[in-house]
């Protein structure tokens, strides 16, 4: 009876920490997917906006040039106006600049699944390795202590994997962050 | 003459930004991969600022800072941290680190360049 109760157990320990360990793997990949999808989705309206206006400020820098290449003198007013086009243009690219980060945070909320999904693997093929040891006619106990050792195992493999992971990227948005001089 | 950065970043794209947008403010700027290649560099030639990211392979930023501080060459060196990174405990281990100030991606050009004036003209 106390044999097939440590047999229950160790079983039930087992189930718990495959399901825990499984679902936070899947939880932590599913919150990463999310927020990198929310970026890609910002980073692409950010970039489309940014080309847009930078488009349309070229143009009308290219109108206001013309008169001047046609042999117009310039005015105070055409070189006020090519300088505030410049400055449009140097605006709409510095969005694009902090657009185009997104690659890197991105990147690195990929970095993290991709871990994810290996740790997932690797817990799953220590539960397949640890169980293969055990024969169909192995007794209780030699059950019971296979068992253990996978569970010990699985709790190592978190361990590790916590330990290696980065910290996740926070931002939801593609806003400039802040900054904090010592 | 032009006042020189260290760009320490593992994202090439981060690196391209960060040299795009501190070059055309006049300043010369020189690439690292990550902090083992920042810390090669930082030997090879004593820079005006030092700009780490923090999570890069081989050496993060926090330990490139900690190394730094160790030179006697980098010890009134300015360095920023420029990452995606912030919590109050991670900036808390910079500003041990001898960090001297903390700078959350995404980064917008115009305030960086700013903030580089202003630690080093």
């Amino acid at each position: 009876m106390t044999t097939e109760r440590h047999l229950g157990g160790q079983v039930k320990d087992l189930l718990s920490n495959l399901s825990g360990h499984g679902t936070q793997h899947l939880n932590e990949i599913e919150t990463d997917m999310v927020q990198t999808s929310l970026l890609l989705g910002e980073a692409i309206g950010k970039l489309g906006a940014s080309f847009m206006a930078i488009h349309e400020a070229v143009v009308a820098q290219r109108e206001a040039i013309e008169p001047l290449l046609s042999g117009t003198p310039p005015t105070p007013e055409m070189a006020e106006q090519l300088r505030a086009r410049q400055e449009e243009i140097g605006r709409h690219v510095s969005a694009a600049v902090t657009g185009l980060q997104f690659q890197d945070m991105t990147s690195q909320l990929i970095s993290r699944t991709v871990r994810r999904v290996v740790g997932l693997r690797d817990v799953l093929g220590g539960v397949a390795n640890g169980t293969s040891q055990l024969l169909s006619d192995s007794n209780a106990e030699e059950v019971i202590e296979t068992l253990a050792t996978l569970n010990k195992v699985l709790e190592e493999q978190s361990v590790k994997l916590e330990s290696a992971l980065w910290k996740a990227v926070c931002q939801t948005h593609m806003e400039s962050g802040d900054i904090e001089l010592f | 003459m032009a006042k020189t950065i260290l760009a320490v970043d593992d994202s090439g794209s981060l690196r391209q930004m960060v040299v795009f947008s501190l070059r055309a403010a006049g300043y010369q700027v020189t690439e690292a991969v990550d902090g083992q290649d920042g810390l090669d560099k930082a030997k090879a030639q004593v820079f005006d600022l030092v700009l780490t990211d923090q999570n890069m392979p081989r050496m993060d930023g926090l330990t490139l800072i900690r190394s730094l501080r160790g030179l006697p060459t980098y010890q009134k060196v300015p360095i920023l941290m420029l990452t995606t990174e912030s919590s109050d405990e991670m900036k808390a281990k910079g500003r041990a680190a001898g960090a001297n100030g903390w700078l959350v991606k995404p980064f917008d050009p115009q305030r960086l360049t700013e903030v580089v004036k202003k630690v080093i003209g």
